[in-house]
């Protein structure tokens, strides 16, 4: 065999456990998945095999869907800027502190340790009438009577936030953390101020980590439901909350199909468009 | 009688088959030795459960107390006197757990701890009933009559399911705020009052949310005339609601840490908070959301096994652990059983053994509307 | 000064991070189920019925023993394929990388019920292996994520230098291009664990009979009361975390001084 030819086998015998697992484990179950968004639900009993464009032409003309899909991106958009926000220079932190690095990561992953739903009912603990935060504004006399702080959108996000703060933080010290630091000190002592020297060097370098844990966070907050139940006021619903009802409240297994389907289309576009752009083959080409 | 016979040197045989088969599956566990494994090799025998020989049952129902109670009471006794193993699973939820029956192969879940007459029509409508004999079961005739009945009315030739326990959704109120007095004049028209706005909670099912805008607009839950002032009286109680909650532990927590005033609540869960301490008040309105649950035995079940199983689950020790566990009394018929001290305490609870203050949901009328309703209490819900 | 800043920073960050453990630490030692503020007992009572209750330490152990494996598996599975991307011309590499995240992308209650249909399509019945499996599938991307993002920035001069010196590719692998990315590999795995350990949806859907994790616990108590021994878990584990590392780290400063002195 040719040494070109070995070459360009090897890459896919790397690939091909990963492949592998998730063709029969995603992508043919989904197969399911679509063939079921083309059946039709009865109102009891079980559902009728067809092949019908009706659930489709409900998840994709009825307004309600489409703004609550809509509503969805916009709590996942604003949940990963402030994930970036808090989480890179705590990242950056930790990726320059002289300290012990992997028992900060280490106190970062503490709060998984709590389960999900007692993490996020905890809140009521802190932020609820009778909560921590409130006990403390009253002693201070800063209030005179509780402040009703929870169960609206903005808990939610601070909700989702909690959730998915330790993933961007670690995106991004990863990234950070393999920077040559010489780099930032040449530029310095090339006359850039530490802050120029950051913005031309570190920042560009660590692209790969912060969008990385941007694309983690914008996607894993675009799928939760837990969060709004717990956290969210009535109103308050993200897209997975609609197909988590339709599949197990409704039993509308066809339905749920092609809704879940519309969401994995969207953010599979998302994921394709960071890839084209921001992805990983691009900064590497930009660093090459 | 001559079943009676088959059953028991049935069984005789599979205790000696079962302490071959456990002999075995040790020695081989020993030799392999990670637990991870011995998990996934446990699902083999899983397959028994519908094959001739029974080597073990699942059930399924609710962790914490409930759960200990049914091993303690129930599980270990059956166990020790047929062989079978009862394996318990919980599941969060009925609708979760009939996803999970529906995608599932006949015989791998056995018995379930089911919402009482919705699910039971529901697992009819998937054709997931059997046939009890309900001689089998000597402790069936402790039941009260009047649960039963509802079962009846869906299979007529035969029972799928026993009773175990009911309770009610009545209105929870904190004492502090809300007087005995103004609860029992405003009734279900408490949860859409202005006067609390941001301090009203309520359970986001579709069935209680349907059934408390009926009362508020004083109609009958089981024969509404006019849906477009129940959905009004919905969109109502939303927009005055600070919070919809969805279990057990929620509905306690928002009560006790006073972020509400007003809810609907279960009747166990808030005797529980009243045990503990907490001025809350308890009202079941006239035409109260009654309900019960069951012990229901899904098609492709081990029928004779799963049958003795039930008579160990109904009978009064473990009935009354279950109940005082859960706070929710026995189907077991007070003037038949001695129920202990507490459980006449538990609201909800009815000494004449006949519920006649109680109204259940009518299931054909209400599984009839369900995918409707089901569907536009999620619109109208988040503000459609 | 701007360090200052960002340590500062750091310092609130943790701070958000840490409320709700101390909630839930405070509230392990609270003597009634709910708390609110200020506190009214102190009791141990919890951890005394946590240390009796059977069926949450199994499954504690069971979570353990899942997220561990889950760790392995996805953790080689995702290295491998990571490397395979960055390291090679692979056409369509976008695509597939796109593949590979999409566990992530499709709502997990789908996930989960699109992989039961399909098991029981295939007569399988449910195993400890294959919720492993469907643990594996969702962990997946994290780690590839997380490893990618390392390894485009380790340089690849560094590896063609060991390989121009007569090292294998093996050994290339093992010696310089493994320690290079090893942080991230490691986040990668704790990922992996940590998503495992604290997975509900896919998990209750894909559990055999008999298994059950600390989350589907928890979920089945909801409907009654979640008991407060699962606080007091959440504060064992925490103190082994925590607790293991400093003493760790205590010891070895001790050690040093000695030998120093």
């Amino acid at each position: 065999m040719s040494v070109e030819a070995r070459e360009a086998r090897q890459p896919w015998i790397l690939l091909s456990p990963a492949l592998t697992a998730v063709t029969f484990l995603l992508f043919v179950p989904l197969l399911f998945i679509v063939v079921y968004s083309f059946w039709l639900s009865s109102a009891t009993g079980a559902d009728i095999p067809a092949f019908s464009f009706e659930n489709w032409e409900e998840a994709l003309t009825d307004p309600f869907y489409r703004d609550i899909l809509l509503n969805t991106l916009k709590i996942a958009g604003i949940t990963t800027i402030v994930c970036a926000l808090m989480g890179y220079p705590a990242a950056y932190f930790i990726a320059r502190a002289r300290g012990n690095k992997a028992f900060l990561l280490l106190l970062l992953i503490l709060p998984f340790w709590i389960s999900y739903i007692i993490r996020t009912m905890s809140w009521i603990n802190i932020l609820g009438v009778s909560g921590a935060v409130n006990w403390l504004l009253v002693n201070l006399g800063l209030t005179e009577e509780p402040i009703q702080m929870l169960y609206n959108e903005t808990t939610v996000i601070l909700g989702l936030v909690h959730f998915l703060l330790p993933f961007m933080v670690l995106n991004v010290f990863v990234s950070l953390d393999g920077i040559d630091t010489n780099l930032e000190d040449a530029a310095t002592s090339l006359g850039a101020t530490k802050w120029q020297a950051f913005l031309q060097v570190t920042l560009p370098l660590s692209l790969p980590g912060l969008a990385a844990g941007g694309l983690l966070c914008f996607v894993l907050g675009a799928g939760t439901y837990i969060t709004p139940m717990v956290l969210g006021g009535p109103r308050d619903a993200m897209f997975a909350n609609l197909v988590y009802e339709a599949i197990i409240t409704q039993l509308n297994w066809p339905l749920g199909s092609a809704l879940s389907l519309m969401l994995l289309i969207v953010l599979g576009a998302l994921v394709l468009i960071y890839n084209r752009y921001l992805g990983m083959a691009q900064l590497v080409k930009g660093l090459g | 009688m001559t079943r009676k016979i088959d059953d028991t040197t049935r069984y005789e045989r599979l205790l000696e088959r079962y302490r071959n088969g456990d002999l075995d599956r040790r020695s081989f566990l020993g030799l392999i030795g990670a637990a991870g494994v011995a998990y996934g090799l446990q699902t083999p025998f899983a397959k028994y459960a519908h094959a001739q020989d029974v080597s073990q049952i699942r059930f399924d129902g609710w962790g914490g107390v409930v759960s200990e109670a049914f091993r303690e009471y129930a599980f270990d006794p059956y166990t020790e006197k047929t062989g079978i193993e009862v394996v318990d699973g919980t599941f969060s939820g009925g609708d979760e757990y009939l996803a999970q029956v529906r995608a599932s192969q006949p015989g791998e879940y056995n018995i379930a701890h089911l919402s009482g007459v919705f699910d039971y029509a529901r697992y009819k409508n998937f054709d997931l009933t059997t046939q009890l004999n309900l001689d089998n079961i000597p402790n069936f005739e402790l039941v009260m009559d009047r649960l039963v009945e509802p079962y009846r009315a869906i299979t007529p030739d035969a029972l799928s399911a026993v009773p175990y326990n009911y309770g009610t959704t009545g209105l929870a109120y904190n004492r502090a705020y809300i007087s005995d007095e103004e609860m029992k004049e405003k009734g279900a028209r408490s949860l859409i009052d202005p006067a609390y706005e941001g301090k009203i909670g309520g359970w986001s099912d579709w069935r209680t949310r349907i059934w408390y805008g009926a009362l508020a607009t004083d109609q009958d839950p089981n024969d509404i005339q006019d849906m477009e002032a129940v959905w009004d009286a919905i969109r109502q109680h939303r927009d005055l609601a600070l919070k919809y909650w969805g279990s057990g532990a929620e509905l306690m927590s928002l009560l006790a840490e006073e972020e509400i005033y007003v809810t609907e609540g279960w009747s166990g869960r808030i005797a529980a908070l009243q045990e503990q301490g907490h001025d809350i008040g308890y009202y079941d309105p006239p035409n109260g959301f009654g309900w019960q649950e069951c012990l229901f035995v899904i098609k492709g079940s081990p029928v004779a096994a799963c049958e003795e199983l039930l008579n160990f689950m109904l009978a009064p020790e473990t009935s009354i652990a279950v109940a005082e566990g859960q706070n929710y009394p026995p189907a077991l018929d007070g003037t038949k059983v001695d129920l202990g001290d507490k459980i006449p305490t538990l609201p909800a609870y009815d000494p004449t053994g006949t519920l006649s203050g109680l109204t259940f949901a009518d299931p054909e009328y209400w599984n009839g509307n369900e995918a409707e309703w089901s569907k536009e209490f999620s619109r109208v819900q988040r503000g459609y | 000064m701007g360090w200052h800043l960002i340590r500062l920073w750091t310092l609130l960050v943790y701070g958000f991070m840490f409320l709700p453990v101390a909630v839930v630490v405070l509230l392990s030692f609270n003597a009634s189920q709910f708390g609110s503020f200020p506190m009214t007992g102190f009791s141990f009572r919890w951890f005394v019925e946590l240390a009796q209750n059977d069926a949450i330490l199994r499954a504690f152990r069971t979570s353990l023993i899942l997220g561990a494996l889950t760790a392995l598996i996805s953790t080689t599975l995702g290295v491998l394929a990571s490397l395979a991307l960055v390291r090679y011309r692979v056409p369509a590499a976008n695509m597939i990388t796109t593949l590979l995240i999409a566990p992530i992308l499709v709502p997990e209650v789908v996930l989960a019920v699109a992989l039961l249909l399909f098991l029981n399509f295939l007569d399988l019945p449910k195993s400890f292996p294959m919720l492993l499996l469907g643990h594996v599938i969702f962990t997946l991307p994290f780690v590839i994520l997380v490893v990618q993002a390392r390894l485009v920035s380790i340089r690849r001069d560094v590896e063609e230098a060991a390989l121009s010196l007569g090292a294998s590719p093996v050994q290339t692998f093992f010696q310089i291009t493994l320690p290079l990315m090893l942080p991230a590999v490691l986040a990668g795995a704790l990922f992996a664990f940590t998503i495992s350990f604290d997975d509900i949806t896919g998990t209750l859907f894909w559990k055999p009979g008999g298994v059950e994790t600390v989350p589907t616990q928890i979920f089945s108590m909801l409907r009654n009361s979640i008991s407060p021994e699962i606080n007091a878990l959440g504060t064992v584990m925490i103190l082994l975390t925590v607790g293991v590392p400093l003493l760790g780290l205590a010891l070895a400063r001790a050690l040093a001084t000695r030998s120093g002195g």
